[in-house]
């Protein structure tokens, strides 16, 4: 029997011009609890900018966010601060804070954000980077961890929140073939331990392998959402059908 | 020998007094320069757009406005409105406010150094604007701007030698008065300078050890 999940997140209507160039149109979401959605599409196709609209980043000139029901208002300051809290983000380039051990660079956001006390903040904050496997570089400063390890840092860094959702940019785009693999399995760790997520990457064998649902993302319009198996091998848009089997060529049907 | 009794008598205790005068006009002209350099710097980076107009406009006319005039301005021009200030005073306010537009532009160009990344992820973690500049951008920015604040400060050091025209009697205005009672101004000065190359050794030997100290991985020099 399939549970009833509670949607976690719902956006509607994004959209995003710079200039005369609209780079999200009307792009509407709605992710569950637990669910990981994942973005796919070309670069420039919208991906950053819809994630990033999300939790107002970017300002976008129409759109509105709901978290567990209730509605984002952009304007008001401490709603959005206290919504941002409750929303993970992680970076292609990771955005680690260079002047911050990797175990402050995860309390300072207990600490200046959320209040807590300095010892409780690095408990805590001990215990995120031991998850995320980083025990024993927790003094270290981000320019003495490789690119993998800053991306670890600062997941634990988003966790250490305790967000509601988290949104994922293309968390590997920057990583060795090695390094990729020690950051998705972080990010599959998290998705069995029942963490909304969206996610955009160029990473196909993984959107199939662990997705619950793919968003194909083009021109900032979402031409196509479907179950993994629907995306790549049924997808009912010319342009998606197109790009996945371009990166089947590519990655072969892993 | 009495060269050596007019040294000992008359030039080291006029030098000494002028020295002491000249720290305590530098050591406060340089920490209320570099504050008001770092909240300038902040607001020509992150101000609103008034605020950002209002910091540019100061730093033009402290930059553009040459020092002793600033001073004469403070010294001999405000009491016209009413506001009276001892030499002293009106020196320190001159240097602080001088020093601060010229700390502002090092300031800004750290800030602007700062990955934008940075303050994504700062913002993205729930701070608030404020909150980001003291916690993240400062600690970073600072560090970057300090060889080039260490150098106004060095600066600050022998433009301090400007107050004696508005009558505070630092190092150089007493070596100005021996000189012209006695007539050996080539002496008296070399002394002089000589002091202010003392004063400025060991500030940037403390700038140095500051800097050192400040250091983390990451922040280092590139060695070539």
């Amino acid at each position: 029997m399939k549970m009833i999940r509670n949607s976690v997140l719902r956006v509607e209507g994004m959209t995003k011009r710079y200039g005369q160039k609209e780079v999200l149109k009307n792009a509407s979401l709605t992710v569950n609890e637990g669910e990981l959605k994942i973005l796919i599409g070309p670069s420039g196709g919208g991906k950053s900018t819809l994630l990033q609209c999300i939790n107002f980043l970017v300002t976008p000139d129409a759109g509105r966010v709901w978290l567990k029901g209730e509605e984002i208002i952009r304007t008001h300051k401490r709603a959005l601060y206290a919504y941002r809290q409750k929303v993970g983000m992680i970076f292609q380039d990771f955005n680690l804070f260079d002047h911050l051990t990797a175990l402050n660079n995860v309390t300072i956001g207990l600490v200046r954000v959320r209040g807590m006390h300095k010892q409780e903040a690095l408990d805590k904050a001990v215990y995120e980077l031991e998850r995320v496997g980083l025990k024993d570089h927790i003094y270290k400063y981000p320019a003495q961890l490789s690119g993998g390890q800053k991306q670890r840092v600062s997941i634990a860094r988003a966790l250490a929140m305790d967000p509601e959702v988290m949104l994922i940019d293309e968390p590997t785009s920057a990583l060795d073939p090695e390094l990729i693999s020690e950051v998705l399995a972080v990010i599959e760790n998290l998705r069995a331990n029942g963490m909304t997520m969206v996610m955009s990457t160029h990473h196909m064998g993984f959107a199939r392998e662990v997705a619950d649902e793919i968003v194909f993302l083009e021109d900032g319009c979402i031409l196509e959402t479907g179950t993994p198996d629907k995306i790549f091998l049924r997808a009912e848009c010319e342009r998606t059908r197109a790009f996945c089997s371009k990166i089947l060529e590519l990655y072969g049907n892993a | 020998m009495e060269e050596l009794f007019f040294i000992q008598h008359d030039v080291i205790p006029a030098l000494w007094r002028g020295l002491l005068v000249s720290i305590r006009l530098i050591v406060p002209s340089a920490i209320c320069g570099l504050i008001i350099g770092v909240f300038i710097g902040v607001s020509r980076v992150f101000g609103g757009t008034v605020i950002k107009t209002c910091a540019n406009i100061y730093v033009a006319l402290f930059r553009g406005f040459p020092l002793v005039v600033q001073l004469f301005i403070w010294y001999f021009g405000l009491p016209h409105i009413g506001i009276y200030m001892s030499p002293f005073l009106a020196s320190v306010f001159g240097f602080s406010l001088c020093s601060g537009a010229y700390h502002s532009e090092y300031v800004r160009g750290a800030l602007l150094s700062i990955k934008q990344g940075q303050l994504l992820a700062a913002r993205s973690l729930g701070f608030s604007k404020m909150k980001m500049i003291i916690s993240v951008v400062l600690p970073q920015a600072f560090r970057r701007a300090l060889p080039g604040c260490g150098n106004e400060i060095i600066y600050l050091i022998k433009y301090s030698s400007l107050a004696y025209m508005i009558t505070c009697i630092e190092l150089t205005g007493e070596g100005k008065i021996i000189a012209s009672e006695t007539f050996k101004y080539t002496e008296i000065f070399f002394i002089v300078g000589i002091v202010y190359l003392l004063l400025t050794s060991v500030a940037s030997w403390l700038l140095h050890r500051i800097e050192n100290n400040l250091r983390l991985p990451g922040f280092d020099h590139y060695a070539l």
